[in-house]
């Protein structure tokens, strides 16, 4: 997987920066989407970026 | 003068500091965490616990005192979360502790480090992964790791601490908000950043577990700060000031001498460090240093960055060398002396504060505050003479 992110190390991380669980991950277990896959893809990654900001809010913050 | 105009006028001169510009007259910008339960009559308990009275007791001081920027607050860490997540690294006031001493950070035993030395591949494969199954499962006493039995503590750990973390940033806004409209005091930083070293240090392997693998590991070590790299500047860019007006904090901890040698600096902290915060400025941010320690050894390192792009906040240095040193390229601030202001008189306050702003204000480029986070070991008199002082000798 590309790695389009600022300040990737040379080798590929499992999950980018923001995420937990990739979309292209997730969407291999969702049945086809037959309306807008944009805006299911925007709200998993939403939630999810809340996750990842949970972890490592908790790492630097508290 | 109306409160918003009062606010504007702490604004401009702030960020015209900020900017190692010469405002009207040099601001004033106390980090100011459990002293504020002082002024507003709580314990250091209450104003952990309790984080709606960590914040009324922000904007009592704001109000009492004529301080241009503030934290909005700095008794940052709301026990709530903690509690939350039944986190094992806090001592919180009330709760085996007495009441009125801050909240302490405790490291674990090197045997019980939350990271052990042979984890280093892991972390480096997938730094959110290794947080989410392997760190939170040992830094928490509730959660359990995956593939273990399920628990109900489990998953109120979980659910509760997501939780507590929302309800406590949702309430930011409304503070900064309330620090502008009852005390004209402007919120003086956004958003969160540590050195990767540091991270490795505090949270992870522990002080001494890290001085092992410098040694016996570096290059493991090298790479696990390449691999947390991307997460902390996403932190710190998602975390920041949108209007890219106040700087993003970023806490230095374990890089300065003694902890590290020089060529550790050179080889792991500082090359994992500065393109973060090179990011950072690319993109309008300004990153404040707030050098925990002395850093005099590695003040030429900073000054390679580009000009304007930290405000390098003096601790234990001598803020006369590091004025003479950085002051040409960036914002400084500090170098009150907390030992000063906790155990001295008003007078040797002032007396210091005049030497402090005729040594390193002169050219504009300076923020006043005290050397570090301010406790309520300081007196109300001290902190009096400090912020009086800075008006009286701060005009340009």
């Amino acid at each position: 997987m590309p790695q389009d992110y600022p300040l990737a190390p040379a080798w590929p991380l499992q999950t980018a920066p923001g995420e937990t669980i990739p979309w292209q991950e997730k969407l291999k277990e969702l049945p086809p989407i037959l309306g807008d896959e944009a805006i299911v893809k925007k709200v998993w990654q939403d939630v999810d970026g809340l996750a990842y900001m949970y972890i490592w809010q908790l790492l630097l913050s508290f | 003068m109306s409160m918003e105009q009062l606010y504007q006028q702490r604004l401009k001169r702030y960020t015209t500091a900020l900017k190692r510009g010469k405002p009207d007259r040099v601001p004033i910008r106390p980090f100011v965490a459990e002293f504020t339960a002082k002024v507003a009559g709580y314990t250091c308990q209450q104003v952990t616990q309790d984080f709606n009275l960590a914040f009324e007791a922000v904007i009592q001081s704001c109000r009492r005192f004529d301080w241009d920027a503030a934290v909005a607050n700095m008794v940052y860490v709301w026990a709530g979360i903690p509690q939350a997540a039944n986190l094992r690294y806090y001592a919180i006031p009330g709760v085996g502790l007495e009441p009125d001493v801050g909240f302490n950070y405790l490291e674990p035993p090197e045997d019980a480090a939350f990271m052990r030395a042979d984890e280093y591949d892991a972390l480096i494969k997938d730094p959110t992964g290794f947080l989410l199954n392997v760190w939170l499962p040992r830094v928490s006493r509730d959660v359990v790791t995956p593939g273990q039995p399920n628990t109900q503590r489990n998953n109120l750990a979980m659910l509760k601490g997501g939780m507590a973390v929302m309800s406590y940033f949702s309430a930011f806004p409304r503070q900064i908000q309330r620090m502008r409209e009852e005390a004209g005091t402007v919120s003086a930083i956004a958003g969160i950043l540590k050195a990767p070293l540091d991270i490795l240090a505090d949270k992870m392997r522990g002080y001494l577990g890290l001085c092992e693998d410098v040694i016996e590991r570096p290059q493991k070590v090298r790479q696990a700060c390449e691999a947390l790299m991307p997460h902390l500047f996403h932190t710190a860019l998602s975390s920041a000031d949108p209007t890219k007006t106040v700087p993003i904090g970023l806490w230095l901890h374990r890089g300065c001498v003694p902890f590290i040698s020089h060529d550790h600096f050179n080889a792991l902290f500082w090359p994992t460090l500065k393109p973060i915060i090179e990011e950072l400025w690319k993109r309008g941010h300004q990153t404040m240093f707030y050098a925990e320690g002395k850093w005099l050894p590695h003040l030429k390192a900073f000054g390679t960055l580009p000009e304007g792009s930290i405000l390098f906040h003096c601790d234990r240095d001598d803020i006369f060398e590091v004025h003479r040193i950085l002051g040409g390229r960036f914002p400084l601030s500090g170098g009150i002396s907390n030992q000063l202001l906790a155990f001295g008189t008003p007078a040797e306050v002032r007396e210091h504060v005049k030497k402090v702003i005729q040594g390193v204000a002169r050219e504009g480029g300076y923020i006043a505050d005290a050397s570090a986070i301010v406790q309520n070991d300081a007196t109300l008199e001290n902190m009096q003479a400090m912020t009086q002082a800075v008006r009286d000798f701060g005009e340009y």
